[in-house]
């Protein structure tokens, strides 16, 4: 079979170029692994996609919950993330010594929590009734750890050979990964189905520190970290891609653990998450597991989807960041979500104006001009699922200044709205498509993740595979429509970091 | 609407009832599962050739997608620089690539390559260049032809050198930008020394003094296949692709390297405290430790398990977990195949817990050093080891690459199995007598970078302090005043 089929690929590939034979052999690969995936919808409405490889004796999850940032509002700002934090910290039976004990404590903990809260908030706060509650606080919080098996659900998976185990928040989405030694598949269900069914979020207040170290490990001791959050907070007057997925400083610190378990209610039911298996398993003993372990959790509503929507723009925003660095640019335009009819034009002019060594951005700005050293462009920003942006961004190469780039930029700007793009660029993008969707393949997990997210966000886990046929078909005319509507001023936000000092008289 | 919420509420029943029915064969997650026995793992055949020229050869089949992977590794790396051309190594692993052929000039491979699909990147490293070449099967003779073509008769060009200062003087007037970066070069500085090959970085000066005359000098001693690996995996079949490696690269002959010797790690241990005042953050980033291992070294399964503990057990249970410190804190006794690696643990915490932390830190070191582990932590440790070590075979680049670097380190190629008897070996009584000989928790050398105003405690609690200066010397200054 293998040798048949490799000699008859050589003796076509030995005759032609044609990009058309090219695409039909590309596509007989990617049918041939669809044809292999399975799905089954549990009576509670959780799906499980499945794809069986046996490369190796090992397997990848990827749990895809549809909630991320983009449902937070003022107040709970960060609270997805929060989630996912507090997801690891066990169940009724995982990380306690004394579950109803615990429980106990941990509520009375909640009410001393509030009462401070509001006792701080008060208009002559009572400084004396303050002391006295932080007092208690601090004696329920110890009186808490009594009863925590610290870190126990990491050592389970630990134990079993767990590889990857962790998750991530986005704007769009939380997504739970691990890999294990394919025989332990049951273990997984047994471990999964308890976290989503028996949760208990306990370690809420020393979590909730953790993140606020995140947040300044990732925002606020970085400069870029710093640019990124004024710049989607300018960019999205209205949609909640307007602040950061970690959330503001002030709704950290005062988000408390039943917040967690009200948005929790809302947002974990089984209809809201999608899981993708990928590996050395067996798709029918999968669905069987799964709906032993899985179908006992209670289904619930769909969320409502999301109603606020990003307002057409009135004119260029711009946005500074002064800072301990050298400068760096980066410019975004609104564009519409993934599901889009523009979508694969915009991934196109994105590969075409600044993805790699021959894009328009690198040749001219780094190869010809000398004036940076990186320039590139990117879609899906910060989030794909609702209206995102299309970002340009540039490093300026030393003793050159933004400026200097961003007029060779809008110079490149102006080529791709009034001007076509080549035959050649074209190709090459289509190309590299494939090459891309092939490496993205290879690994289970990054499989899994791909299953998924096409499942949720673009509708069907088939587009995976199936996104190839909108990539060949799309036309030079399709993205000189696309950069005309689109790239234009009024439309845009312009970020930049300002070495410190210098205060933006660059 | 209500005839559906009755469906629907009965439809839930029946689920409930269901579930209940079957619910005697789940289990918890605390409950003991018999598992399947694991599939074996199926080691894939791996061709391992010599070619006449000296050029050895990893090769492994993979028909799953219809892509070839190939990387190479050269010795050239940058331990060859002097101390007055910091940057060699790394400008013509670049300039390798991007200055392309005498016959494809590196614009126009850019276009060839990408038109493809295809990528092709070299890169100069500390130890080794590499090279790499990713693309779709059909294109492999023209993959080749270009990667041999670009090893044994690159252009490196005026134009495409000139290019690659630019960059590396951008990165250098960049390299104080990120707070990550500034501790972890300036930890390594206080590790191997200042001008150490292990920790140097280049400067202004030192990127100014290379010429083109330099990188071809480098180029012509150290690139030839008897200084290089080469791994491939992917859609072909190991015969026709040797044959295709051995024709393209038969042109290219063996030569004699007359190698500079290896820099030495000579450490001297001490306790110190060292501090970088940066003003504009509120959370420091601290690393703290001593020199470290060596891959072969007999203890290396041991510190291995250590490791493991040390690091998630108990420093992320304690400063994360427990006191809510850190996002990310570690500790991580490092081993390399040819020289001693460093020794270090870390974490970053708001400016107002800083010298605690480092407390903290200092303590669990000390603490691994003085008892044993207990016998639930060291269980723990081996069956992660053990039950995850499927991992380090799930894809076939892993294998060939990992077999390359064995190979070029000269260790023998089934290290990663003779590691694993090791671990299976190890006690707690191993580990202790490892941590004892190992670590030198009174000796540690430690580094905050961070804002001193905001700190709990002064960071002279810890020691005297020594203030590193990071301003980077600007580009016309001489080198005399530079060093004061």
């Amino acid at each position: 079979m293998h040798l048949r089929k490799q000699k008859r690929t050589g003796v076509i590939l030995s005759f032609l170029f044609f990009p058309l034979f090219l695409s039909l052999l590309n596509a007989q690969t990617f049918e041939k692994i669809k044809e292999k995936v399975k799905e089954h919808t549990l009576n509670n409405g959780m799906k499980f996609i499945v794809l069986e490889r046996n490369e190796a004796p090992v397997v990848s999850f990827h749990i895809y919950a549809d909630v991320g940032s983009a449902q937070e509002s003022y107040g709970i700002t960060g609270i997805s993330h929060i989630l996912e934090h507090m997801a690891f910290k066990g169940t009724k039976t995982v990380g306690t010594k004394d579950f109803e004990a615990e429980s106990k404590v941990l509520d009375k903990l909640d009410k001393v929590y509030d009462q401070l809260s509001l006792e701080k908030k008060a208009v002559h706060p009572d400084s004396q009734k303050i002391s006295t509650l932080q007092n208690e606080f601090q004696e329920l919080k110890k009186e808490a750890r009594e009863f925590i098996k610290v870190g126990e659900y990491w050592d389970m998976y630990d134990e079993q050979g767990g590889s990857g185990l962790n998750a991530y928040t986005s704007t769009d989405a939380t997504q739970y990964i691990v890999s294990l030694p394919s025989n332990r598949l049951e273990f997984w269900m047994a471990m999964e189905s308890d976290r989503f069914m028996n949760p208990l979020f306990r370690e809420f207040f020393e979590e909730r520190d953790v993140i606020m170290e995140e947040r300044r490990l990732g925002v606020e001791t970085q400069p870029t970290g710093k640019l990124f959050e004024d710049f989607f907070s300018v960019a999205f007057k209205s949609h909640p891609y307007h602040h950061e997925v970690v959330g503001h400083m002030s709704d950290l610190k005062q988000i408390t653990r039943n917040d967690v378990k009200k948005y929790f209610k809302k947002y974990y039911s089984p209809s809201n998450l999608t899981v993708a298996i990928v590996g050395d398993v067996k798709a029918e003993e999968v669905f069987r597991l799964a709906d032993l372990y899985f179908a006992r959790i209670p289904s619930g509503p769909k969320p409502e989807p999301l109603r606020t929507e990003e307002p057409e723009q009135w004119g260029e925003r711009h946005v500074t960041v002064e800072a301990q660095a050298q400068p760096l640019i980066i410019v975004g335009y609104h564009r519409p979500g993934i599901n889009s009819s523009d979508d694969i034009a915009f991934d196109a002019m994105a590969n075409i104006f600044g993805q790699g060594r021959s894009s328009r951005l690198f040749s001219v700005l780094v190869k010809e001009k000398k004036i940076a050293v990186y320039s590139g462009s990117f879609n899906g920003w910060p989030g794909t699922k609702y209206p995102n942006l299309f970002a340009v961004y540039c490093y300026p190469a030393k003793d050159h200044s933004s400026d200097e780039c961003l007029k060779v930029i809008d110079n490149e700007i102006s080529k791709l709205i009034n001007e076509s793009i080549t035959e050649e660029e074209l190709s090459k993008y289509k190309h590299q498509t494939k090459k891309w969707m092939y490496d993205g393949m290879k690994e289970n997990s990054r499989m899994a993740a791909s299953l998924t997210f096409n499942d949720v966000v673009r509708g069907d886990w088939r587009l995976t595979f199936d996104i190839i046929k909108a990539v060949d078909a799309i036309t030079i005319e399709d993205v000189k429509a696309v950069a005309r509507k689109y790239l234009v001023n009024k439309n845009r936000t312009i970020g930049e970091i300002i070495p410190e000092g210098k205060g933006g008289a660059l | 609407m209500k005839l559906l919420k009755l469906i629907n509420a009965n439809l839930i029943l029946l689920c409930i009832l269901i579930s209940s029915i079957l619910s005697f064969a789940q289990k918890s997650p605390k409950e003991k599962l018999v598992y399947p026995q694991l599939h074996k793992i199926e080691m894939p055949k791996i061709e391992n050739v010599t070619l006449k020229n000296g050029m050895r050869l990893f090769l492994i089949e993979d028909h799953q997608y219809p892509t070839v992977d190939l990387r190479a590794m050269i010795g050239a790396g940058s331990i060859y620089e002097t101390n007055d051309k910091i940057g060699l190594a790394s400008i013509t692993g670049t300039v390798l690539r991007t200055g392309g052929t005498e016959n494809i000039p590196g614009d126009k491979m850019d276009k060839l390559l990408e038109g493809l699909g295809a990528d092709i990147e070299t890169y100069g490293e500390t130890n080794a260049t590499y090279a790499y070449v990713s693309l779709l099967k059909e294109d492999i003779d023209k993959g080749i032809s270009i990667f041999s073509d670009l090893l044994m008769h690159p252009a490196l060009p005026e134009d495409k050198i000139a290019l690659a200062k630019i960059e590396q003087k951008t990165w250098i007037s960049r390299r104080n930008d990120n707070i990550w970066s500034i501790t972890d070069r300036e930890f390594r500085n206080l590790i191997y020394g200042k001008d150490h090959a292990f920790s140097r970085y280049a400067e202004y000066s030192t990127i100014n003094s290379i010429t083109r005359d330099d990188i071809v000098a480098f180029y012509k001693k150290y690139y030839h296949p008897n200084n290089t690996i080469l791994a491939a995996w992917g859609d072909f079949d190991v015969k026709e692709l040797k044959k295709k490696l051995e024709d393209a690269f038969s042109a290219w002959p063996e030569e004699k390297i007359d190698f500079p010797a290896k820099p030495q790690v000579n450490y001297q241990h001490k306790y110190t405290v060292n501090f970088i005042q940066k003003n504009d953050v509120n959370q420091s980033h601290i690393q703290l430790g001593h020199i470290g291992g060596k891959l072969d070294d007999p203890d290396y399964p041991a510190l291995l398990i250590m490791n493991q503990i040390l690091s998630f057990d108990r420093m992320f249970k304690v400063l994360r977990t427990k006191e809510g410190l850190t996002y990310a804190p570690w500790g991580y006794f490092g081993a390399d195949y040819d020289h001693l690696g460093i020794f270090n643990c870390g974490t970053q915490t708001k400016s107002s817990s800083t010298v605690y932390a480092v407390e903290l830190l200092l303590k669990e070191v000390k603490r691994i050093t003085e008892e044993e582990v207990t016998d639930e932590e060291l269980a723990k440790a081996k069956d992660s080891y053990m039950n995850s070590f499927v991992f380090n075979f799930d894809s076939k680049g892993k294998i060939v690459e990992r077999l390359m670097n064995y190979a070029y380190f000269n260790y023998p190629l089934d290290f990663i199995e003779k590691t694993r008897n090791g671990v299976e070996k190890v006690t707690k009584a191993d580990i202790l007598l490892a941590a004892k000989k190992h670590l030198q928790p009174d000796k540690m050398q430690i580094l905050v970078v961070g804002n001193k105003n905001d700190f709990d405690k002064p960071l002279s609690s810890l020691g005297q302090v020594n203030e590193i200066d990071i301003a980077i010397p600007t580009e016309n200054m001489p080198e005399a005043k530079k060093q004061q």
